[in-house]
C-alpha cells in the first residue's frame, strides 16, 4: 500500500484517529509522518493518551529500525496483531489508549508489560484478588504475600518466623504444582 | 430523582454543631476513593455496544436488587434523568463528565448516607469500566471511604466475577487504573500555600512521591478556588493497604505544610495578602453578582482573612459546605419558580444574583449593618 501523502513511498504506518466515535484511517510512510506534524495538537490525545503516544514514538522508531527496537520486539511477528475475542488491534489500542476486553491484556501481554512499567512503575500486581479466582490464582497470591514477609523477616533478622514461612511456602508450593514435583 | 434532591436539601440544615468542629482548620475538604470493576466475559466499554451496555446495567441492576430489595439504593437510568439532575450530579462529583456525554445504557446506583452533608456512596454503570464504584465524604476519610466502597463491591461480587489477571491485578479498559484500580484523591484547599508562595514546590514534590495533582473538577480542570485534588498515580504493585497507608500520609503532609503556610503568614501577615483578602471582602459585600468561579476564588481568600485572624466581624462557615450550595444547577433546583431557560442571558444574570444572595446571607448577615 502507498502513503497516502507522497503517494511514492510504501506506508508502513497506519493510523487510526478516534474523535467522538469517528474513526478516520490514515496509511502514511515515515517520513511523511515526520514532516507532517500529526501529533501536535492536545485534542484528542488526554493525560493517558500523552504516555501512550510517548510509547508510539517508539513504536515509530522500530520502523525505523533504531536502537530501541529491542524494546518493543512484537513489531517483527506480526505488527497489527488482532485480539481473539474483541477484534481490537494493537494501533487501535494505541490510538484510543483503551483496550477492548479482558484477553487483550493476555494475547498482547508482552506489549504491555513494558507500557505498564513505565506507567506503574512495576508491573506485578499484588493486591487482593477476586472471591471468583481460580484457585491456582489464590494460593499464587498466597504465595506471594509470604515471600514479601519472609524478605521482611529476615531483613530484621527474626530467622525463627522466617524459617516458619519458608515452610509455609514449601507446602503451598506442593500444592500447585503436585505433578511437576513428582518429576 | 424528586426524592435525592429534597435529600440533599434536608441534610443542609444539618450542619451547624458538627461543623464548628472541623471548621477552624478545614484543609482536607473531601475524600474520595473509587474502585474499577469490569465483569468478565463481556467487552469492555471501549468497543461494547449499545444492546451490550444496557445488558450489563439489567444484569447490575438484578444482582444488586434482586436477592433482597435495598431500600438504602436507589437505582437510575441517566438519560432518564432531566439535564439538569444530570448536571446537579456532575456538581457533586458522583457523576463524571464521561458519564453524560453518551448517556445510552449508562446507569447510577446511589446510596445517600442520611445525617451526614454530602457523603456518597454510589456505583457509576456503564462509565469507562463497567462498574465504578465510589465514596465521597466531606474531610479526611481515606480508609471510611474505602470501607464503603468494600461493601458495595461484596454485594456485586456474590454473583458477578470480574476481570483479573494474576500479574496485572484487576483489569480496566484504560491501563493506567489496572492493578487493585484503586484511586483515592483528596480535594484540598490550600490558600496559605498560595498566598505565601509555596505551592509551587509542593506541588512539584508530590508529583516526585507519585501523585498526580489537579484542579477542582480534576482532569484537564483549572485549579479555581486555591482548591486541589491530589490522588494516586499508580495503582499497581502496592496492595490496597500501602495505597491507602500513602494517601493519608501525604494527607496529613499536606494538613501540616498548610498550617506551616499558615502560621508563617500570621507572623509576617504581607500587605499582599491582607490587601487580597480585604478586597475580596469588598467584593462580597457589594457584588450584586457573582459567577461560580469567582464566588470561589473570593470565599477561598475569605477563609483565610478569618484563618488568619485579619477579617473578625464574619460568621465563621465552612467553606466546602458553602461552596457545595453555589454551583448553578444546585441554585436552579433549589429554586421556587421556574428559570426560562430561553432567554439564556436573562438566566445566567439570575443565577449570578441569587448566588451573590446566598453569599451574603451566609457570611455577613446580622453582622453588617449593610447586608
Amino acid at each position: 500500500m502507498l502513503c497516502e501523502f507522497c503517494k511514492i513511498n510504501e506506508a508502513n504506518v497506519h493510523l487510526i484517529k478516534v474523535v467522538n466515535g469517528d474513526i478516520e484511517k490514515l496509511n502514511l510512510c515515515v517520513d511523511c509522518l515526520k514532516n507532517f506534524n500529526f501529533f501536535p495538537a492536545e485534542d484528542f490525545f488526554n493525560d493517558l493518551t500523552k504516555i501512550l503516544s510517548k510509547i508510539f514514538e517508539v513504536d515509530i522508531k522500530i520502523i525505523d529500525k533504531s536502537e530501541d527496537s529491542k524494546l518493543f520486539n512484537f513489531s517483527g511477528s506480526g505488527e497489527n496483531k488482532k485480539c481473539s475475542f474483541c477484534g481490537i488491534d494493537l494501533n487501535t489500542i494505541k490510538a484510543i489508549g483503551k483496550v477492548g476486553c479482558a484477553n487483550c491484556y493476555k494475547e498482547f501481554k508482552d506489549v504491555f508489560i513494558p507500557m505498564v512499567k513505565v506507567i506503574h512503575g512495576n508491573y506485578q500486581h499484588t493486591g487482593r484478588v477476586p472471591v471468583h479466582a481460580s484457585r491456582e490464582t489464590k494460593i499464587e497470591k498466597e504465595i506471594k504475600d509470604l515471600r514479601y514477609k519472609l524478605k521482611e523477616e529476615i531483613t530484621v533478622e527474626n530467622f525463627e518466623e522466617a524459617a516458619k514461612l519458608r515452610d509455609t511456602i514449601k507446602k503451598l508450593q506442593k500444592k500447585l504444582y503436585p505433578v511437576k514435583k513428582n518429576k | 430523582m424528586k426524592k435525592l434532591k429534597t435529600k440533599i436539601f434536608e441534610l443542609e440544615g444539618f450542619q451547624d454543631a458538627l461543623f464548628n468542629k472541623r471548621m477552624k482548620e478545614q484543609i482536607i475538604v473531601t475524600t474520595r476513593t473509587r474502585i474499577a470493576r469490569n465483569i468478565a466475559g463481556f467487552r469492555f466499554n471501549s468497543l461494547s455496544s449499545k444492546k451490550e451496555k444496557k445488558n450489563i446495567s439489567n444484569i447490575v441492576k438484578d444482582v444488586f436488587f434482586g436477592s433482597a430489595p435495598n431500600r438504602d439504593y436507589v437505582f437510575y437510568n441517566i438519560n432518564r434523568l432531566s439535564e439538569i439532575q444530570r448536571r446537579l450530579l456532575l456538581e457533586k462529583h458522583i457523576l463524571s463528565p464521561e458519564m453524560i456525554s453518551q448517556l445510552y445504557g449508562k446507569s447510577l446506583i446511589l446510596k445517600l448516607i442520611p445525617g451526614y452533608l454530602n457523603e456518597v456512596v454510589s456505583i457509576m454503570v456503564n462509565e469507562e469500566d463497567h462498574l465504578r464504584i465510589q465514596s465521597i465524604t466531606p474531610g479526611l476519610n481515606v480508609y471510611k471511604t474505602y470501607n464503603n466502597v468494600l461493601k458495595m463491591e461484596k454485594i456485586l461480587e456474590k454473583k458477578l466475577s470480574f476481570c483479573f489477571d494474576k500479574d496485572f491485578g484487576y483489569l480496566t479498559s484504560c491501563p493506567t487504573n489496572i492493578g487493585t484500580a484503586l484511586r483515592v484523591s483528596i480535594i484540598a484547599h490550600l490558600p496559605a500555600m498560595v498566598a505565601g508562595g509555596r505551592i509551587e514546590n509542593f506541588v512539584k514534590n508530590l508529583a516526585r512521591i507519585g501523585c498526580s495533582i489537579r484542579g477542582f473538577f480534576g482532569e484537564n480542570s483549572e485549579v479555581i478556588g486555591n482548591l486541589f485534588q491530589v490522588s494516586n498515580l499508580s495503582s499497581l504493585g502496592k496492595n490496597d493497604k500501602q495505597i491507602l497507608d500513602e494517601m493519608h500520609a501525604v494527607c496529613l503532609n499536606v494538613v501540616d505544610s498548610e498550617k506551616e503556610a499558615i502560621q508563617y503568614l500570621k507572623r509576617t501577615k504581607p500587605a499582599s495578602v491582607e490587601d487580597s483578602v480585604f478586597r475580596a471582602y469588598g467584593m462580597l459585600k457589594y457584588a450584586k453578582m457573582l459567577c461560580y468561579g469567582e464566588s470561589l476564588e473570593l470565599l477561598s481568600m475569605i477563609k483565610l482573612g478569618q484563618t488568619l485572624e485579619i477579617l473578625g466581624n464574619l460568621k465563621s462557615f465552612d467553606f466546602y459546605q458553602l461552596i457545595s450550595l453555589l454551583g448553578e444547577s444546585n441554585i436552579i433546583l433549589s429554586l421556587k419558580d421556574k428559570i426560562d431557560f430561553n432567554k439564556k442571558d436573562e438566566a445566567a444574570d439570575k443565577i449570578d444574583t441569587i448566588r451573590a444572595d446566598i453569599v451574603r446571607n451566609k457570611i455577613l448577615k446580622g453582622l453588617d449593618k449593610n447586608v
